[in-house]
């Protein structure tokens, strides 16, 4: 079974399944993170910061067959935790690879990120880790790929939006900018008051889209 | 619009950015053919496919994870993104062997390892594939989900003169995506319809 969804890890450690120890994946995260071991992870094998686990899938995992799959539904139905599966993706299990992401990123909504060997899962986990530390310490918002809200002015695209209605350009979007204020109130003037702004030709054209 | 009968459900389609023509020829190809979907290529601009009214998919090769140099470009390029699409795929593509060229040996960088770090945390889904063949199927699949999830793109997504113009006012519309913008063309009468 799945334990301990409620395990908090502090910043820049890790809680490793116990059967992990003496590994050379632990060796080469030794040092690099505050490795701690524990029974009884279940199918976890790491416990990261910031509510993420790890399950680890070797390339003997891959090749023996389906005992990995069901580990990973078990894990997703069991745990609100975010799961991410490091997979290990050699020329020998590679032809097994597109089913387990089908599986896991598709079906299952959990993360899987390939590596080829345990060395690289020890730079993949010690990354993921810094990166939990390097987003506390600063202010919220130094992930390079969380777009952060700009408030725009909204005057520049509507200037360019009305541009897009045929015989009108620049000089034309400004006048009806001046005159309406806003898109929705261009839209509901009628033929009139559009003529008072623009020409009659350019009234009738606006009109009509 | 190329239209294969097949099995397939017809009314999957997906939108293409008009770039992969250079950049993935053999995606498209494969998509119309050997999957038998309805591909429409357009200017998106924000992002090379769109699978469904709120999946848009960004593919990059494993070489542009590799360095530094593109770190501010990809970075900018999904907060745009972000901005107008509800979710996010991002599909890393291995670099093609050029004939002639002997196999270069993957080398895993610590900032590749970052990128991946940084995508996962911002919630950023991730699919590994090994050439452009094999990212045309990733993206049936993903369009094939989201068909099943009731979020498939089912509007005409070519329309002609009139409509053509009102699509591209809606298009000068900030943070509203293609997809957005062609529902819009399709469920509204007249602009003055959406405006009220």
């Amino acid at each position: 079974p799945v334990t301990a969804g409620s395990i908090v890890v502090p910043l820049g450690h890790v809680i490793g399944n116990e059967k992990w120890r003496g590994s050379e994946l632990a060796q080469r995260l030794q040092g690099k993170v505050r490795l701690i071991f524990e029974d009884g992870l279940g199918l976890v094998d790491f416990h990261l910061p910031n509510r993420t686990c790890i399950l680890l899938i070797s390339e003997a995992d891959l090749v023996a067959g389906d005992g990995f799959k069901r580990r990973s539904v078990k894990f997703r139905n069991a745990s609100s935790l975010r799961g991410i599966v490091i997979v290990e993706k050699t020329p020998i299990s590679d032809q097994y690879y597109l089913g387990v992401q089908k599986l896991v990123v598709l079906e299952l909504g959990m993360v899987l990120l390939p590596v080829a060997n345990q060395g690289e899962a020890s730079q993949l986990i010690i990354q993921l880790v810094s990166f939990c530390v390097r987003e506390q310490s600063r202010e919220r918002g130094s992930n390079p790929f969380v777009g952060r809200q700009r408030a725009r002015p909204a005057e520049p695209a509507v200037l360019q939006a009305l541009q897009r209605i045929p015989g009108v350009g620049r000089t034309k979007a400004l006048l009806l900018l001046q005159r309406f204020g806003s898109i929705h109130r261009l839209c509901n003037a009628d033929t009139r008051e559009l003529e008072q702004a623009v020409g009659q030709t350019a009234a009738q054209q606006i009109y009509t889209f | 619009i190329s239209r294969v009968p097949g099995e397939h459900s017809p009314s999957l389609c997906i939108l293409a950015d008009t770039r992969q023509i250079c950049s993935g020829p053999e995606v498209l190809s494969c998509l119309r053919a050997g999957h038998g979907l309805r591909v429409q290529v357009c200017s998106l601009g924000s992002s090379d496919y769109i699978v469904s009214n709120r999946l848009a998919v960004d593919r990059v090769l494993q070489s542009e994870l590799q360095s530094p140099g593109n770190r501010n470009k990809l970075s900018q390029r999904l907060q745009r993104l972000q901005g107008i699409s509800e979710r996010i795929c991002v599909i890393v593509e291995t670099d093609r062997v050029r004939p002639g060229e002997t196999s270069r040996c993957f080398q895993r960088t610590q900032h590749y390892d970052g990128v991946l770090s940084a995508l996962v945390q911002a919630g950023i889904r991730i699919l590994f594939s090994s050439c452009q063949e094999e990212t045309a199927a990733l993206l049936k699949e993903l369009a094939l989900l989201e068909h099943r999830k009731d979020a498939a793109i089912q509007v005409p997504t070519e329309p002609e003169g009139h409509g053509r113009d009102i699509l591209n006012f809606y298009l000068s519309i900030p943070n509203l995506s293609y997809g957005a913008a062609l529902n819009l063309c399709h469920s509204f009468g007249s602009i003055t319809a959406v405006a009220n």
